[in-house]
């Protein structure tokens, strides 16, 4: 079946970002409503993905198309259960976040929306690329658009934090360069051709020294993406400094790609250093969550409150990820979607008020529900999706990760250290109520004591369109959660399963050398059967 | 499991009404008159009330001898799963339940947040916010029928954080007094550090009950599943299963039920409007913990220690509570403590193992908590006092007031436990369970934690008596005290009664205070020694655990005695002191600075501002300057000024010196000499047959010699071939090599044994997704030439035969690992190089067979270091 539905989907906003090129600059109008219009249609396009049987752990879609043969390089794209709603999360918050710029946006129009259609096309192609080497041209393709949108529209040190974003995730990126060229020749050396192509690599099994150092690589530029403690100093720079809608895609699509490339990469390619460098970086992750709510509790700049948080919810996925197992990493990958919804939510609305305001200081703010009620409620709304209360998104999220984190025996024996790991975490839970619900104190309680606050207008109808859907999404996953995680189970399933065996397989080797996973699968079942059979008997004596 | 055809969809409409009710009144409340508000918000109480009726009456039509747990049953939909390491599937349901506890239950909140929505009416009417209002009114009763209807503990605990949310939005709810808001802001986050511990409870009783359910956690606690030790000690003790999840859930019970050390929220809660002072933080929220503790408490009482702290910490809060409302002004702070100091009787009771009891006196404070608090309200609805109201301003009151007045006598008798009265009969019970505890012979334990509870409980009942008729008699005897408009902001002069939407309410209630005590007459009445039928303590055996009632006199006198002498002491004291009185007597009597510690609330508040909020807040101020100078300097500055200067550094080097670059030059050259210099040396070993093939890398101009038995004597001349081949024999064997490997994935493992017992590392070979419990822990050490395995619990496996011998050499299975040794050798080789250096190198060989004409083992490969000598 090849529909080329993937190729549509990365084809419609290239073709966009084109004509926009081409569009006389002085037609602002009929830009902003043809760069809308073309990321709806994206938007239409992604949902047929989500209407396919995801109940078989599988990429669905796949096309293949040879580009450089000498090197085994193909344009390689798939969805699977993994994937499926990051795309649909990008292909949903690039409208939202265009349409709410439109608000605030007014200079150099022409090339905004080009960055973002641009932008657009890396997120979907790095999410649904197949091939190693076709990742990274879409990883790195993200990063110049979104260099663009903070150092051109940003605020005032917006050259500063254009160039750390970029230098930062830059440096992250090379190393994972030179260690996905150090696959690819291993593979090489084995197979007797080049290949990029992630299905065949993944028949690679490499020794545990040679993992560590792989993976570190690896490891680094995810670290950076998320970002891990203590990679994250861009990001409170990048997220202050950025325009609205750059806060937004950067805070609920750029960072997953970290946690994405972990767990399409990094982890099935080099299982061993991720089940023992794993818990390091879930340990880090809880060190984030704790640090994050603390550095966000004492923020005076809201916008840089949110940005801190995000340190916070990022270190609950990267505890519920390498809790290896299926409870953890399904709350993971929900998280990631749950907070891509808060946290854009949340930015849309800090973007709201300082269009109103011009500022973003807390100190500016109080009695807000007063003169913006409606306001007060989105943000009331938002702040317990965002602080974890069941009925929402947050909640299922953060549960599961708990959960799996609680129930994970790693193998490597840390014995009780994933017991105090998720103790710590859960504290996590309390902290984000003290700061998110301080920065509602601090905006909407208490008496109107700015006079520049009396006349502020309520949401205007762009601002309640674009937060709607994220609205309905809070509840959606939060009331039913079903519905998603039935599309990601089988294929976290399958993820873990073949993650196990590769780590054995890599555990026992001294050698590089191809498996074939199936067949190793098949094997582990028939000893399986074996060992069921009795503990210890005269016949196993035998 | 469920009956798909028994599906009673009443349980869901119970809590969709309200939940409606809050939604359209949210949404669309500011733009409906003011009757469409009240329609919605009080009718879908109403009409979930009459639901709930309809639904206890079915279920008590179930309730007979032979059913042993008559419930009613809603499996809505399937919310999540979680998978849990050994593979099975929990899925996570949305379903709602209605048994004994929670249908009583339902009533309550239902029956008693009807009233208090119609008392609203007239006491919120008047407020702008009035949709706002009746919207979180109604969502708070949705998210308390959750609590109270779900049949799991995630189900549950939505219940459990949307009170707390709603509890939050009404204590702020006049928003724009900053300091309410943060009373609420307040609640929320103590109450998050209990939800905390909920959590991990949850987690806890998941993994070994394998279920979220209420009954099948029960059914496994009565099982004795949760007997078991915890995995690892904590603090150097080794807890049991159920000890530590209780712990952990009860900590979640002291921040929603207000108890030691979580209490601190609920009288600064009383920032919120009356109503919400009476519905939430009286009759229902903060009794949840204790619903909690009912609802599970098969688990609870598994765990002596558990039962112990609850026993204790809520005889502790009952204590100081009181002692605190005995020096309070205000009516509704006194009130405050005094729900505080009656949800700890309700916990003592829980601790001692009278859970119906403590549920009991749930039941029984609903209706006198609330009735005092409306009244309350409705006092200072009468003299227009706004947030609280200062006894010492009011007086006399009895003549303007006549229905609030005998209402709140009524509540005053009860809560005092005035002979016949509702609170008679629930306390009295509360202390029979103490004085049981202590004629329990057997525990030093629970004897020591009986006499507490008993002699701490009955002060507390002293002091309760005492501060709710200082209370009333200040309130409503002797004079008004702001006729005379005289001293600081005096109330209205001219009070009125409150209109009948608000007086309804108190009358019920009021009946309810005096007459529900029926309900649960006691089962031996004292002196006489007559047996009544106790419906209550019956009603509830279906899903309530607990300690039987005894049956002795003495006990039943000593607790009777206690309760009826501690209500006379109190209320007679109160007499004299407050009756018609306008002074504080008490504190001019007590210490000056024992009052002034007391009025402050012992200053726990403060207490805990410089111990714990105070010290985060500083070390998050550091975290957040740091993160922008320190971390950011390490990781971002640093790396940036190191390639400045590295930079410069190598663009110095390039100097165009020739001497600089011949330095360069000999260095590497010398550098490269050394490494030829000494030969290199490693050995691997491969297997064919009995055959032993030696290898070693080959290196230009290496000559080679072979000790392949390390006996000291070379077979081979020097030679240049790397490599030999070998047939080991039985004399050449150093050591024994024993392994464990995993049949499921074939990973192996090395284990060092000896004489003494050591553990079997099966958890090392075997991933941790694939093993049961009881895959793990065997032990073994070497006995003469036998493995011997053992289990250090012996029951489960190896039933019958405590040990297991294995000969060395044969291979054995323990679950999934099989068990295998090894014969091990040495191989030594002797590398020279041209320059005439040599280097000799050992290692250890395990061979893959043993000596004795057992098979080869395909899957074995060489183990053990190299040793260079």
């Amino acid at each position: 079946m090849t529909s080329h539905s993937l190729s549509w989907l990365l084809a419609v906003p290239a073709i966009s970002a084109l004509v926009v090129l081409l569009l006389p600059r002085s037609w602002e109008g009929s830009i902003r409503r043809f760069s809308i219009g073309a990321m709806l249609v994206e938007l239409l396009l992604s949902l047929r993905l989500v209407f396919a049987d995801y109940s078989e752990a599988g990429y669905l879609f796949v096309e293949q198309m040879s580009w450089v043969e000498s090197f085994g390089i193909s344009y390689k794209v798939g969805v699977d259960g993994l994937s499926l709603w990051l795309v649909i999360l990008t292909t949903l918050l690039s409208p939202i976040a265009l349409y709410a710029s439109w608000g605030s946006i007014t200079t150099r129009i022409k090339e905004y929306a080009f960055s973002f259609l641009l932008l657009e096309l890396g997120m979907l192609g790095a999410f649904v690329a197949l091939d190693l080497f076709l990742f990274y041209v879409f990883w790195e393709l993200m990063l110049v658009p979104m260099y663009l949108i903070i150092g051109v529209w940003g605020g005032k040190d917006r050259v500063y934090a254009a160039v750390k974003f970029f230098i930062y995730t830059m440096v992250g990126s090379l190393l994972m360069l030179v260690a996905i060229l150090y696959v690819v020749t291993s593979y090489k050396e084995l197979a007797g051709h080049y290949s990029f192509d992630l299905q065949e690599l993944s028949t690679l099994v490499l020794p545990a020294m040679p993992q560590y150092l792989l993976f570190s690589a690896f490891a680094l530029a995810f670290a950076i993406k998320v970002p891990m403690f203590p990679f994250h100093t861009w990001l409170p720079d990048a997220h202050v400094q950025a325009p609205t809608g750059g806060s937004v895609i950067l805070a609920a699509v750029l960072l997953k790609l970290g946690i994405y490339g972990f767990i399409r990469f990094a982890m099935p390619l080099f299982p061993v250093a991720s089940q023992v460098i794993g818990p390091v970086l879930a340990g880090l992750g809880v060190f984030g969550i704790i640090y994050g709510a603390y550095a966000a509790w004492v923020q005076r700049d809201l916008k840089k409150l949110v940005a801190y948080s995000s340190v916070s919810h990022m270190g609950f996925i990267l505890l519920g990820l390498f809790a290896m197992n299926r409870t953890g990493i399904s709350g993971a990958m929900l998280q990631m979607i749950n907070h891509g919804i808060s946290t854009g939510a949340l930015f849309l609305l800090v973007g709201a008020i300082y269009d109103r305001r011009h500022s973003r200081l807390l100190d500016d703010f109080g009695g807000l529900a007063k003169v913006m009620p409606w306001y007060a409620l989105f943000f009331v709304i938002i702040t317990m999706s965002s602080i974890g209360l069941p009925g929402t998104n947050g909640f299922v999220g953060e549960f599961m990760i708990l959960a799996g984190a609680f129930i994970s025996r790693s193998s490597i024996g840390f014995g009780s250290a994933w017991f105090v790991m998720t103790l710590l975490a859960a504290t996590g839970v309390i902290f984000a109520a003290v700061y998110m619900l301080h920065a509602v104190l601090r905006i909407f309680w208490g008496k109107v004591v700015h006079s520049e606050n009396e006349s502020l207008t309520d949401l205007n109808r762009r601002e309640v369109l674009s937060l709607l859907p994220l609205l309905a999404m809070v509840f959606w996953i939060g009331l039913y959660p079903k519905f998603f995680l039935d599309k990601m189970n089988p294929a976290v399933d399958s993820f873990v399963s073949d993650f196990t065996v590769r780590y054995y397989e890599g555990r026992r080797t001294s050698e590089p050398h191809l498996i074939d996973i199936d067949e190793l699968k098949l094997k582990l079942e028939a000893a399986r059967g074996l060992a069921m059979a009795q503990p210890m008997d005269e016949e196993g004596a035998r | 499991m469920h009956d798909e055809a028994n599906q009673q969809i009443l349980l869901l409409l119970i809590i969709l009404f309200p939940l409606g009710g809050a939604v359209v009144n949210g949404l669309l409340g500011r733009y409906m008159p003011k009757s469409l508000v009240t329609l919605v918000g009080v009718g879908s109480v109403a009409v979930s009330f009459g639901l709930a009726v309809t639904a206890f009456v079915e279920l008590y039509g179930l309730a007979g001898p032979d059913v042993e747990h008559p419930a009613l049953i809603y499996q809505f939909y399937e919310w999540f799963s979680i998978k849990l390491p050994r593979g099975q599937v929990v899925a996570i349901n949305v379903r709602f339940l209605m048994d004994s506890l929670s249908g009583v239950m339902t009533l309550v909140v239902t029956g008693v947040g009807g009233l208090i929505h119609l008392y609203s009416i007239g006491y919120m009417g008047e407020d702008e916010g009035y949709p706002r209002f009746m919207s979180f009114l109604n969502l708070f009763m949705a998210s308390m029928l959750i609590l109270v209807l779900g049949s799991s503990l995630p189900v549950m605990f939505v219940g459990w954080e949307g009170v707390g949310l709603c509890s939050y939005l009404l204590i702020g709810f006049w928003y724009e007094n900053r300091v309410y808001a943060a009373a609420g802001r307040k609640a929320f986050v103590v109450n998050r550090v209990g939800d905390f511990g909920v959590l991990i409870g949850m987690f806890i009783l998941v993994g070994v009950a394998g279920s979220f359910e209420f009954t099948d956690i029960n059914a496994a606690a009565t099982g004795g599943q949760f007997r078991a030790d915890f995995p690892f000690g904590i603090l150097g003790v080794m807890p049991s299963l159920a000890t530590v999840a209780c712990v952990f859930l009860f900590l979640g019970c002291t921040g929603k039920s207000a108890q030691i050390p979580l209490y601190v929220w609920l009288p600064d809660a009383m920032a919120g409007p009356t109503p919400v002072s009476a519905l939430i933080h009286a009759a229902t929220m903060v009794t949840a913990g204790v619903y909690l503790c009912c609802r599970l408490s098969p688990l609870f009482i598994t765990s002596d220690v558990a039962m112990a702290i609850i026993a204790v910490t809520g005889t502790t809060t009952a204590l100081l509570a009181a002692s605190i409302a005995v020096v309070q002004r205000e009516m509704k702070k006194i009130l405050a403590y005094s729900t505080v100091s009656q949800l700890g009787f309700m916990f003592a009771a829980v601790g001692v193992g009278f859970f119906a009891a403590g549920f009991f006196h749930v039941f029984t404070h609903a209706f006198f908590k609330a009735c005092l608090f409306l009244g309350a309200g409705s006092v200072m609805h009468a003299v227009h006092a706004h947030g609280d109201a200062d006894i010492f301003k009011l007086g006399g009151l009895k003549k303007i007031l006549p229905i609030t007045r005998w209402t709140f006598l009524a509540s005053c008798l009860a809560i005092a436990g005035f002979p016949l009265t509702s609170g008679f009969f629930s306390k009295d019970e509360i202390l029979l369970g103490a004085a049981a505890q202590i004629y329990r012979p057997d525990d030093a334990l629970q004897h020591a934690v009986g006499w507490f509870t008993l002699i701490g409980l009955t002060l507390a009942a002293v002091m309760t008596a005492f501060y709710m008729f200082r209370l009333y008699f200040l309130t409503f005897t002797g004079d008004y005290r702001s006729a005379d408009q005289l001293g600081d902001h005096p109330y209205d002069a001219h009070p009125h009664e409150s209109p009948p939407s608000m007086t309804i309410p108190l009358i019920v209630l009021g009946l309810g205070a005096l007459f529900a005590g029926f309900l649960g007459l006691p089962h031996l009445v004292p002196i006489t020694g007559t047996h009544l039928p106790n419906w209550w303590m019956h009603w509830m055996e279906s899903s309530v655990a607990g300690q039987p009632a005894p049956e002795e006199m003495h006990v039943v006198n000593l607790a009777s005695g206690l309760a009826f002498g501690a209500m006379a002491v109190g209320i007679s004291a109160a007499w004299l002191l407050y009756r018609n009185k306008s002074r504080d007597a008490l504190a001019e009597r007590m210490p000056k600075r024992l009052f002034q510690l007391a009025f402050d609330k012992w200053r726990v508040d403060e207490l805990y501002g410089a111990t714990i909020v105070n010290p985060i807040k500083q070390v998050a101020t550091v975290a957040g300057r740091a993160d922008m100078t320190f971390v950011d300097a390490i990781m971002t500055k640093l790396p940036s000024l190191n390639v400045r200067e590295a930079g410069r550094i190598f663009s110095r080097l390039q100097n165009g010196v020739v001497q600089m670059y011949g330095a360069v030059m000999i260095v590497g050259v010398v550098a490269v000499l050394g490494f030829f210099w000494a030969p290199r040396s490693h050995i691997e070993a491969t297997f064919e047959g009995k055959n032993v093939g030696l290898t070693t890398p080959p290196g230009l101009g290496y000559e080679y010699r072979w000790d392949a038995n390390s006996d000291g004597e070379f077979e081979t001349a020097w030679a240049d071939a790397p490599e030999t081949s070998f047939e080991y024999e039985k004399r050449d064997v150093r050591d024994v090599a024993v392994f464990i490997m995993n049949a499921r994935s074939g990973v192996e493992k090395r284990i060092d044994v000896g004489k003494d017992w050591v553990r079997l590392p099966v958890e090392a070979v075997a991933p941790a997704a694939t093993l049961r419990p009881d895959d793990v822990g065997f032990e073994v050490r070497v006995d003469g030439k036998d493995l011997v395995f053992r289990r250090p619990d012996p029951p489960t496996l190896l039933a019958g035969s405590k040990e297991l011998r294995l000969p060395m050499g044969k291979d054995g299975r323990l679950g999934p690992a099989r068990v295998f040794s090894r014969p091990v050798v040495e191989a030594t080789v002797e590398v020279r190089n041209a320059f005439g250096n040599s280097r000799r190198a050992t290692k250890e060989i395990t061979l893959p067979f043993w000596l004795e004409d057992a098979p080869p083992h395909a899957a074995l490969m060489s183990h053990g270091s190299e040793v260079v000598r």
